[in-house]
């Protein structure tokens, strides 16, 4: 019955004129800010790497990467459209103005009351919003604050210390860690790797640093909170995560901005380094602001995520629930190096409105015994655009190596298209590769079926969604697997009319 | 005032009518047997009276509790104590019985304008009737309808029946494609339900499950109406005789 | 790469220098040479060249010569019509298969085709008729070269390839409301550097039916593109391919939905041995609108040495929300385990690999005789 189906299009595109309703995080802080004018050239760079008071190897770092910047073309493979961006109109530096805090009592209480908005209190005595709902036993989760181009608080710094985890923003850990950021600074996203990666490299401003020694399992979850607040800038996060032999860590990402009618430019790298028989959980909540009903505004999250499985054993997993940014261009990849070393990508992308999504990951195979999961979740809505692309290649080497890959998309609404773009490749006969696809839709029937039994659409399809959806949030820790949930029912609630 | 009360019921499906002047009235307490040949428009009149998209009612009434149903959503019918247990029960892969039902019930609770039941009492209500259906334990856990066989998915039909707690109960069909021991777990559980509250109305194309869910009343409807209406014995007359001599 | 290699540019100036082929003469080749003036030949490692070096297969272009010849070898069942593709009668029918099957005067490599050309046939198959015959192209001699075929309403035929050489081969095949097409291409080993593209388009209620055996080349590049344009299309693609030696098969399949309630189903099995290298990309694109569409696509490989390298790409690009597609791939060894059963049953173990790659195989097999002959199973 089409009239069925457009009937449940128009249920799922209409909106809530542009109230924010549905996108509670999109409110501007006013505070002072010191920002650096648009436009990019060397002096910008030497002028972030002069007010991060960097020492001049990293200066160096930056220039080199801004050169290479300069000769190399935008991406044009990915299935997304936008139009050609100005990188001489973005500004590249915005920081709340004054000194940086020594500790939380000297944060701004705007700021304080900011992320309190957000549901992330930086108060440690307090938990995360999604973690109050839970139990009292619900470990407790250190937070690094990223305010525009800086880290303005990093709570449980002291308690992390005790256990040897160094868990700091990106500009203290090049004054305080200089060997470990110069050794492993560019050592999986190479700076030339892609023209995003080059230019976070020129430009990068802030983010976050974790170092769990040998051996140590990190005592709490670490999270970084990336809120963009001012306009016409554009946010270049740095994140490095080294687990030495031995050693664990579940880390979490979340991000927000304020609803703007400009589209406004994410473009992060981040990179894993897992030794010996370390493990690293990162997970991502992204919700990015997606711009209003007609597409108008919000972010172009263009961003690189790789880890390196280096030591034997290792293990890299990747989970992302992406519902925010006008246009999502990542691959959260992993290098599988060492020996049986493991590396999973789960993801959920959900699109809506005039929203695009090119995601997946990348598995390179190199070390003997490797295996890599995959499982991608696509719902596609309104008129958006959501791809899957993802690679795998079995190098030689890579003896015994297996990789399965499970792609499913939900298409809700006629007006929408979801795709998928797998590239196998193998040279190696040992190795086995597995890769299925399908998609579905969300059924008049099942509706139909929901609705006999009392439950009305809107809660219908945010159940469909999120049971489509369970393979991903199983593999989130407990407390953000329930925000994810609810996230993505709001996100779908705010549509569905 | 009966529990159910059609007249002059007309529907279309696709501008093309199906149901041309259709009279029922069920009260409290009965169970009506709704026979007929293919294409009779048996289906139509159980999807109908459940508010599937896509049926016109293009003339007269239902009303169910004295309350005309034609305007009400399906969901609201379903608050309003009317239950369809599908012909061809779908799929929801990824959803769990346990989430399907728990959100039925908090629907149908909050509707009373009572509290949802807490989790532990819902489990221990849902592994009731679940084991009375004869479904393993896991069942609670498994995607709702997702693989599984005919007569699961069927036996899940009057699961849901006996959770909702429904004042009218439509079955669409429910023994079609039944074995034996199937058919005798899904009377059980109907002959379970029916009390002097609640009314049943039995949509079939066989007298089969008539041997053990004995009927008040038999209606056969041919052609979009009811054309005889009689007791139990009409049934086993149907089920020597066939449809034939009933003419138009 | 070989430092000689030629270029897009050199190439499309080399042709433009020497102007258009004499065959044919009715042919429009304005848009072509426009292609070629704007330079539009795809650069080496252009994205839909990723695994086949397309230099190499310029340089078989500068260096390969050109003669055309209005002459070939087809044969037939009498009710079919044959006609060479440079007699005027092939323009009618060119006017008779209406719109082109494919974007094919925006398409470069087609461009130099039609530049280039030197034989063809065309080939109509009147409405209503049920050959018991196949057509076969036996040889067209020379190196450019095209076939037309326009299957009319509820005609029935097979067609097929017979194993020859080209540089490129075009084959535009129509299949009219209601009509049938098997379509059997044979491709041999070879050490030739070869490209072809068959482009289809099934109209309401056609069958077309590929099937596709090959052995690789020293370069060997099948672009197939088959449109559903017509409601209740049907598209069968079935693709065996064994490549040892260095041999090499590029794939590049896209089927699209363009219509509501088409089908379409393909199944390929590979095996890669030696250093060669097998390629599939295999797109499904379901258009805006063509609701009830059903497509699938599954692709097995098997690596049978070292050195030999697979790349598959299978791609769903879907614009429509009620409909049922999927995709499945696999690359892996030979089993292990099935070899070792064998053995446990007294087959040594080469011929137990040999039953194994045959069985394999058979999935995307349906005429065993032509894959044995072929070379492809033994």
């Amino acid at each position: 019955m089409p009239e069925r189906t457009s009937e449940l299009a128009d249920l799922v595109g209409q909106e809530h004129a542009a109230t924010g309703r549905e996108y509670a995080a999109g409110f501007v802080t006013e505070i002072e800010a010191d920002t650096l004018p648009p436009g990019l050239d060397e002096s910008i760079v030497r002028a972030i790497s002069t007010k991060k008071e960097e020492p001049p190897w990293m200066t160096e770092w930056r220039l080199d990467a801004y050169r290479r910047w300069l000769s190399m073309p935008p991406p044009r493979w990915a299935h997304v459209q936008f139009p050609d961006i100005d990188f001489q109109a973005i500004s590249y530096f915005s920081a709340p103005k004054g000194d940086a805090p020594k500790s939380l009592d000297e944060v701004d209480p705007e700021l304080l009351r900011t992320y309190e908005k957000l549901g992330i209190p930086l108060h440690e005595r307090a938990r995360l919003a999604g973690v109050e709902a839970a139990d009292e036993e619900a470990p407790q989760v250190a937070v690094d604050a990223v305010f525009d181009s800086v880290s303005v608080a990093t709570t449980f710094k002291e308690r992390l210390a005790e256990a040897g985890v160094v868990f700091c923003s990106m500009s203290e850990a090049i004054r305080e860690h200089p060997d470990l950021v110069r050794r492993y600074l560019g050592s999986v996203v190479p700076k030339p790797d892609n023209f995003y990666s080059a230019l976070n490299s020129a430009v990068f401003s802030d983010g976050s640093f974790v170092y769990v020694p040998k051996g140590t399992r990190c005592p709490m979850e670490l999270s970084t909170y990336f809120r963009i607040n001012a306009e016409n800038t554009g946010q270049f996060e740095r994140t490095l995560i080294i687990a030495d032999e031995g050693a664990y860590v579940s880390y979490l990402e979340g991000c927000t901005a304020p609803m703007r009618d400009d589209n406004q430019l994410h473009a992060a790298v981040v990179e894993l380094v897992a030794l010996e028989d370390a493990e690293i959980k990162y997970s991502t909540v992204q919700n990015w602001y997606p711009g209003d009903e007609q597409g108008n505004g919000g972010i172009y999250n263009f961003v690189t995520k790789r880890g390196a499985c280096l030591g034997d054993r290792s293990k890299i997993s990747w989970t992302q629930v992406e519902t925010g940014s006008a246009i999502t261009w990542k691959y959260p990849s992993v290098v599988l190096r060492g020996a049986d070393s493991v590396g999973e990508f789960y993801s959920v992308a959900l699109t809506r409105n005039f929203q695009q999504a090119d995601t997946g990951t990348k598995m390179t195979h190199i070390g003997p015994r490797t295996k890599s999961t995959i499982v991608s979740k696509g719902i596609s809505a309104g008129s958006s655009q959501n791809s899957y692309r993802g690679r795998v290649r079995m190098n030689p080497g890579a003896r015994g190596a297996r990789n399965h890959t499970q792609c499913d998309s939900l298409l809700i609404g006629d007006a929408c298209g979801a795709h998928t773009f797998p590239y196998i490749e193998s040279k190696l006969p040992s190795s086995v590769i597995e890769h299925e696809a399908t998609t579905s839709k969300v059924s008049d029937e099942q509706l139909f079926l929901c609705q006999q039994r009392g439950i009305d659409p809107e809660k219908a399809v945010a159940m469909i969604v999120n049971g489509f959806c369970r393979d991903v949030f199983r593999t989130l820790p407990m407390e953000f697997a329930v925000e994810a949930a609810k996230l993505l029912e709001v996100s779908l609630e705010g549509a569905v009319g | 005032m009966s529990l159910l009360r059609i007249e002059d019921l007309h529907v279309e499906v696709d501008g093309k009518p199906i149901l041309v002047g259709i009279d029922l009235a069920v009260e409290a307490g009965e169970v009506h047997a709704v026979m007929g040949p293919n294409g009779s428009g048996k289906s139509t009149l159980a999807n109908v009276l459940a508010g599937r998209p896509g049926y016109d009612v293009v003339r007269g009434s239902m009303t169910v509790d004295g309350e005309d149903v034609r305007t009400l959503s399906p969901e609201e019918r379903s608050l309003h104590g009317l239950f369809l247990a599908f012909q061809y029960p779908i799929e929801i892969p990824g959803v769990s019985n346990m989430e399907f039902l728990k959100a039925a019930v908090d629907a149908h609770a909050l509707g009373r304008g009572e509290e949802p039941p807490t989790a532990v009492d819902f489990v221990k209500r849902a592994r009731v009737a679940a084991t009375r259906l004869q479904f393993d334990p896991d069942f609670l856990k498994r995607g709702v309808n997702d693989g599984f066989s005919g007569g699961e998915k069927k036996r899940n039909e009057i699961l849901q029946m006996l959770i909702l707690e429904p004042r009218l109960a439509v079955l669409d069909e429910t023994d079609s494609g039944l074995d034996i021991d199937a058919l005798q777990v899904v009377a059980d559980g109907i002959n379970a339900f029916r009390a002097n509250s609640n009314a049943v109305v039995l949509v079939t194309h066989y007298q089969r499950l008539l041997n053990y869910v004995v009927p008040d009343h038999v209606h056969v409807l041919a052609d979009g109406r009811i054309v005889h209406s009689g007791d139990r014995g009409l049934a086993l007359e149907l089920e020597e005789r066939g449809y034939g001599w009933l003419g138009g | 790469m070989a430092g000689s290699a030629a270029d897009a540019a050199a190439l499309a100036e080399r042709i433009l220098a020497q102007g258009p082929s004499s065959y044919a003469p009715w042919l429009d080749r304005g848009p072509h040479l426009d292609l070629l003036e704007r330079r539009a030949l795809p650069e080496l490692r252009a994205e839909a060249w990723r695994h086949t070096n397309v230099a190499r297969w310029y340089e078989a272009v500068l260096h390969g010569t050109v003669t055309p010849v209005s002459s070939h070898r087809v044969e037939s069942p009498a009710e079919v019509e044959v006609v060479d593709f440079a007699d005027p009668r092939a323009a009618e029918l060119q006017q008779l298969r209406g719109e082109e099957t494919y974007r094919l005067s925006a398409q470069p490599i087609t461009a130099l085709n039609a530049l280039l050309l030197g034989a063809g046939a065309a080939i109509r198959v009147p409405a209503g008729s049920a050959a018991s015959d196949p057509i076969r192209i036996v040889d067209l001699p020379a190196a450019y070269q095209r076939i037309l075929v326009i299957i009319e309403p509820d005609a029935r035929v097979e067609l097929i390839e017979e194993p020859s050489t080209y540089t490129h081969r075009l084959v535009e095949v129509v299949v009219q409301p209601g009509g049938q097409l098997v379509h059997r291409r044979h491709q041999a080993a070879s050490s030739h550097l070869e490209c072809s593209l068959v482009a289809v388009r099934a109209e309401s209620g056609a069958h077309y039916e590929l099937s596709l055996l090959s052995l690789g080349s020293d370069l060997r590049r099948n672009d197939i593109v088959a449109s559903l344009a017509g409601v209740g299309a049907n598209v069968t693609l079935r693709g065996a391919w064994r490549l040892d030696e260095s041999r090499h098969l590029d794939n590049q399949v896209a089927v699209h939905h363009r219509v509501p309630g088409g089908t379409s189903r393909q199944t390929y099995r590979g095996v890669a041995a030696d250093r060669s290298r097998a390629v599939l990309n295999g797109r499904i694109e379901i258009a805006p609108g063509a609701q009830q569409s059903d497509a699938t696509l599954n692709t097995k490989n098997l690596l049978a040495s070292d050195a030999a390298e697979v790349y598959a790409k299978p791609e769903l690009e879907i614009y429509a929300n009620d409909v049922k597609c999927s995709h499945g791939a696999t690359v892996g060894a030979i089993d292990d385990d099935a070899v070792h059963y064998f053995r446990t049953r007294g087959i040594d173990e080469h011929t137990a690999r040999t039953l194994f790659v045959r069985g394999f195989l058979r999935e995307a097999i349906d005429d065993l005789d032509a894959a044995q002959m072929l070379g492809l199973i033994q």
